[in-house]
């Protein structure tokens, strides 16, 4: 329970929330625990009427008192009417001010939360796979604040329900009281446990809900193989036991599940029973009045909820505690890549794009391969570097060394000469363009991914970053132009669309360092050409580094590196490189080829 | 048949589709029947125990007849513990029945989906036939184990109170009876305003949702972009329509629960008045008085159930429409009236003037995108063909066509002499193996993977075909061998392990014909002679087809067929082909030569 306090700093935060929302609980629990009493005293005052009114039977007084009757009854109800009114404003008020402080405490927890995700490497984010952060981010904030709103606010009108009801039943009848309470911390006790079982056996239906749900997609993408091997039946047969299974998970829930209402029901009903059999016997005795046992009555159907609801703030602050403890791995995540006011150079406030490399290794995991072995390269501002290789050489983690998004084990990366690591953060990054290899764009409008990279982008320069990226034909055909949006709520882009509108979005800016990191895979090469014309433009203005496993992207490069396995196995230019007759070489007859086939 | 699944509009409460739900509840009516007997009796028990009480006092506490007391007392806790354990098996017992009937819905439709032709999993997307067998099936859940008993119950135990209310004294009834339409009001106006507003709170929700999804995705953008500060500002814009869509459903809670409250309290208040009036005239005693307060606190619980049930129907309406439209739509392939018998083939395959496309043919007139045009040749048993061509020539269709994936549009595909259309799916599968470039492993261990699910295979045959393939030795070194599991965290096959479990799979299964894509990719040399050795063993004494990317299977092959564009352009032999100097020469320089140099 120990992380819960951490939640400490909201409760003062909201005081002003939370101080009247539990005066107004305690004020709603009391007038509740008055009604009962009303009752009483009219249940109590009808023998007397009744006696009354046969005394002065046939007189003319009757009439009279028939009327005053009237009027003393209609002030019970009114009385009761009044009663309800009052605790229900309160109880209105509890809600309003308690809960929508939780709504508040969740609002501030996502916030930070959100800010804090922002910080994180690329490392956490393989660590935690995306629809884990979300869970947390979304369900174990509710649970959080199922804490901090609805269980205190049910705590506090139970306590001072029970307190109050407990005494005034107690100046009644201490033997009736006792009686009558007997099976309330049975049903605490109850609904505690039914509850945890419950939760229990929920989480288990759904993670065989899980598996049922993967099992079918599985099958369902291999259905090519299944068939091929006449499978089906098999397969069919494996469904039938995950559903069986899934419907065994149903009926141990239903199995707890169906508690609930023989619990409430035995143990308010024995209550309601020990009153009036207990009550019947005081009655007889003269100790008690008839009065009181409807009294009794009422308090024991008032006091069914709260008693209880401290079974399920029981649970729910167990929930709780769980789920903080899940957010708390996330808050206690200090992020690795950030500015250190001990190491970073805030002096620095421009970059021009020297880039150099000096005997770079780096790897996943402590023990893993190396995935980069003693790179090393000099690129001048302006330069232009092209790097080739197979899939898995190593050449998009070379590129992302760069923008620091992730950080050398070994060896240096330099920028005009400083260690990245002593640049700050956001003067690195926002000097340098990147589109990368798995194209991300956002379900917005075509403008607003491509400005994602300049905040203040008009609309021509919008249209210009298009245009070099040779998007803009493309933009005038959408439904919308510009303000079209892409993805699920908007057009699919194909993939050379995708490419281009991330290159767009790299370009922009204007970056000092243009990365494109196999940014032109799926255009096809007259597009590609096109690109590369308007890009010629910058050479020699701006440093270009081109990720590519296509020679004629990088075919112009000042610099060429051919990655194999982690290591440069070959650099020059690409008039050198064809000269040496190696792998560069090999690839770029290959691609000749290709081309000629094509045109078959 | 598909106007069931295409009628006009909302899915309403459709006479045709509820009785075709029923109909899934009718094996187990006997069950049904059961539970509706307890759900009566549970109906009638509940306000029988207000009347015992009204008799305990005023037959026995009034009178001071203690041993009556205690005799109604004892019969009160029976009817509290039947009521109690009624209760109990009547949960249950709907959703045991509910359960089953959900369990044959599912396992009905999975079946149906999987029986599906591949033209059929080409246009439906995987997510959405998920959907099915998953969301909509579990939306009849609630309909066909509680509805309908539920609804009955609820009915029954607003008539039998009403009853037992009458029976006690029928003014106060009515005087009672006149609140129910202020409640009815109160839960229908609560109900429309709580479903708009959740309809806006599940909206914003998703946003929210969506927005976390998407920025966790793609949080290397964020960063990269330096659009932190910006993302945060969207985050808490979102979060706060969230948050604001949140209070406002407080609010109607807040108002809800005192309304009913007051509604219930307004009810005692009339009692009270009313029925104390009554008592002048001596017709009403206490008991009965006490016993009306209990009826008007019982009364609200099934009139709020009751508007649940609409909802409930509703949904399982929608679920319902979209399965039987799924049901009653069949693209299976037509299985022969009276198929070939094979035994075993002795694998002759004949491709004669074969023309396919995979989309509907054109009604208009107009000629067809073919795949393949007018493709002819012959396998003789035990041959091995190899096909060459560029990604789109239109190999893997051929693969497709021969599994009878896809029904051929023009010409005819025989095997042994006979058209593939003549054969049972089953057989022409079951003799004909598949080994596929993207080796699919589904989860479960390398043993489950190998038999694909099939019991009948021993153990001993399956380590046998790894020894034969030489897949032994890496399988032997998992930490659980054959029982590894292959999804395990940590634990990745590499490509050509893949290779090799398809192989043994292949080998296993022992077909006569064997059908293999392979892989592109290029694997260490160990590996590729581990492959070399293997296919040997496979292929011996089988009739084959190759779509090759190896050297040494074109150089083996007893003919190779050259693809482009959907037509043979080439065929002969590896040396043949070569010596023509034409498309093969060149696709050969393209994708087999570096092998040759390395082999070298």
């Amino acid at each position: 329970m120990g992380t819960l306090a951490r939640l400490n700093p909201y409760f003062w935060k909201y005081r002003r929330l939370f101080s009247p929302g539990l005066l107004c609980a305690i004020a709603s629990a009391l007038f509740a625990m008055l009604a009962p009493g009303v009752v009483r005293q009219a249940v109590d005052s009808l023998p007397r009427f009744v006696a009354y009114y046969r005394a002065v039977e046939g007189t003319e007084a009757q009439p009279f008192f028939y009327a005053y009757a009237l009027r003393g009854l209609l002030f019970y109800g009114g009385v009761i009417l009044g009663l309800s009114l009052l605790s229900g404003l309160f109880t209105f008020l509890m809600r309003r001010t308690l809960v929508v402080a939780s709504r508040h405490i969740e609002f501030d927890l996502r916030n930070a939360l959100y800010e804090h995700l922002q910080r994180l490497p690329p490392s956490f984010y393989r660590k935690f796979p995306t629809g884990d952060v979300l869970t947390r981010a979304t369900s174990d904030i509710e649970q959080v604040r199922r804490y901090v709103g609805p269980a205190i606010m049910y705590a506090t009108r139970a306590v001072v329900l029970m307190v109050a009801a407990i005494t005034a039943m107690l100046l009644i009848s201490p033997e009736l009281t006792l009686y009558t309470l007997l099976p309330m911390p049975l049903l605490a006790a109850g609904v505690f446990w039914v509850a945890h079982l419950v939760h229990r056996r929920s989480d288990a239906l759904q993670a065989q809900y899980a598996r049922l749900t993967s099992r079918v997609q599985e099958a369902l993408n291999g259905i090519r193989v299944l068939k091929a091997y006449t499978r089906e039946e098999a397969e069919a047969r494996a469904f039938d036991a995950e559903s069986e299974a899934y419907r065994r998970r149903m009926l141990d829930l239903a199995r707890v599940d169906a508690f609930w209402s023989p619990i409430f029901l035995l143990l308010t009903g024995l209550s309601t029973i020990l009153v009036v059999w207990k009550g019947g016997q005081l009655a007889m005795a003269g100790a008690i009045t008839i009065g009181n046992i409807a009294e009794f009555i009422i308090y024991v159907a008032l006091m069914t909820w709260p008693v209880a609801s401290v079974g399920f703030v029981l649970s729910m602050i167990q929930r709780a505690s769980a789920s903080m403890r899940r957010l708390a791995e996330i808050f206690d995540t200090e992020p690795e890549i950030r500015d250190d006011p001990a190491w970073t150079d805030y002096s620095i406030r421009r970059i021009e794009g020297h880039i150099t490399f000096r005997n770079v290794f780096f790897r996943y995991e402590e023990d893993g391969p190396w995935v980069l072995e003693d790179i090393s390269f000099d690129l001048p501002a302006g330069g232009v570097l092209g790097i080739v290789g197979r899939t898995g050489a190593g050449k998009t983690t070379l590129v992302e060394l760069i923008p620091r998004l992730i950080e050398p084990v070994r060896g240096v990366v330099e920028i005009d000469g400083h260690d990245v690591r002593r640049i700050p953060l956001s003067v690195l990054r926002r000097a340098i363009g990147y589109a990368p290899q798995d194209v991300f764009l956002f379900s917005d409008t075509v403008a607003a991914n491509i400005a994602f990279g300049e905040l203040e982008a008009d609309l021509a320069r919008i249209e210009e970053a298009a245009y070099e990226a040779d998007l803009l034909e493309n933009v005038r055909h959408f439904p919308h132009g510009f303000e079209t949006f892409v993805g699920e709520r908007g057009i699919t882009l194909s993939g050379g669309q995708k490419q281009r509108t991330a290159i767009a979005r790299a370009l922009i800016r204007r970056p000092r360092i243009l990365i494109l990191d196999d940014a032109l895979s799926a255009v096809d090469t007259e597009t590609e050409r096109r690109i590369l014309r308007q890009l010629r433009r910058h050479y020699g203005k701006r440093t270009v580094i081109i990720v590519s496993h296509r020679i004629s992207a990088v075919q112009e490069a000042d610099l060429i590196l051919v990655l194999d396995e982690g290591r440069i196995v070959e650099r020059g230019t690409h008039a050198g490189l064809l000269k040496r007759d190696g792998l560069y070489a090999r690839l770029y007859r290959q691609q000749l080829l290709e081309e000629e086939l094509k045109q078959l | 048949m598909d106007d069931k699944t295409t009628r006009d509009g909302a899915p309403g409460l459709d006479r045709r589709l509820l009785w075709r739900l029923a109909g899934y509840l009718w094996p187990y009516r006997g069950w049904v029947a059961l539970a509706f007997c307890t759900v009566m009796a549970e109906a009638f028990l509940g306000p029988l125990r207000p009347k015992l009480v009204q008799v305990a006092i005023d037959r026995h506490i009034v009178e001071g007849d203690w041993n009556g007391l205690q005799q109604i007392i004892l019969l009160l806790v029976g009817v509290l513990v039947v009521e109690a354990a009624l209760s109990f098996v009547n949960d249950y017992l709907t959703q045991w029945i509910g359960q089953r009937a959900i369990y044959d819905i599912r396992t009905k439709v999975y079946r149906h989906i999987q029986r599906q032709s591949l033209r059929f999993f080409d246009r439906t997307p995987v997510g959405r036939l998920i959907t099915r067998v998953t969301n909509d099936v579990e939306s009849l859940s609630d309909m066909l184990s509680a509805g309908v008993v539920r609804i009955l119950g609820d009915l029954f135990r607003i008539v039998f109170i009403a009853s037992f209310m009458f029976m006690l004294e029928w003014r106060l009834a009515l005087v009672t009876l006149a609140v129910m339409p202020l409640m009815m009001a109160a839960v229908a106006w609560f109900r429309r305003k709580v479903r708009e507003q959740y309809r806006e709170t599940r909206r914003q929700l998703a946003r929210l949702n969506a927005f976390l999804q998407e920025h966790i995705s793609g949080m290397k953008i964020v960063q990269l972009f330096n659009r932190e500060a910006e993302e945060l500002r969207r985050f808490r814009e979102i979060n706060d329509a969230h948050r604001q869509a949140q209070i406002k459903t407080v609010f109607y809670f807040a108002l809800f629960w005192p309304a009913v409250q007051l509604v219930s309290d307004t009810a005692l208040g009339l009692v009270l008045w009313v029925g104390g009036l009554r008592a002048l005239d001596g017709t009403l005693t206490l008991g009965v008085l006490i016993a009306f307060i209990q009826y008007v606190r019982q009364f609200f619980e099934p009139i709020r159930n009751l508007s649940d049930q609409y909802n409930m129907l509703q949904s399982a309406m929608a679920g319902a429409e979209r399965i039987f439209g799924l049901l009653d739509q069949d693209t299976a392939l037509p299985e022969p009236a009276r198929p070939v018998r094979v035994e075993r083939l002795r694998g002759h395959i004949e491709f004669r003037n074969v023309w396919f496309t995979y989309n509907e043919l054109p009604t208009d007139g107009q000629e067809p995108n073919w795949v393949l045009r007018d493709v002819s040749f012959t396998v003789e048993p035990g041959q091995h063909l190899a096909i060459v061509g560029a990604t789109g020539a239109g190999k893997t269709t051929i693969i497709n066509l021969l599994l009878r994936f896809y029904d051929v549009q023009r010409g005819q595909i025989l095997v042994d002499g006979h058209d593939v259309r003549d054969y049972a799916l089953r057989d022409l599968r079951r003799h004909i193996g598949l080994v596929l470039q993207d080796v699919f492993l589904f989860s479960g261990t390398v043993l489950d993977n190998i038999t694909l699910g099939d019991p009948s295979i021993p153990f001993e045959k399956v380590q046998e075909a790894a020894r034969l393939i030489g897949a032994d030795r890496f399988i032997e070194r998992l930490p659980n061998g054959y029982f590894q599991d292959v999804r395990e965290r940590g634990l990745t096959l590499s490509h050509g392990q893949r290779q090799l479990l398809s192989f043994v799979r292949a080998l296993v299964y022992d077909p006569e014909v064997l059908v293999l894509d392979e892989a592109t990719s290029s694997v260490d040399t160990e590996t590729e002679q581990l492959i070399q050795r293997a296919m040997e063993t496979l292929l011996r004494g089988r009739t084959a087809i190759i779509i090759a990317h190896r050297l040494s299977t074109i150089q083996h092959a007893d003919q190779i067929l050259v693809m482009h564009r959907g037509e043979v352009r080439e065929r002969g032999t590896h040396q043949e082909l070569l010596a023509r100097d034409g498309l093969y020469r060149k696709l050969y320089e393209l994708q087999f030569l570096e092998q040759a140099r390395s082999a070298a």
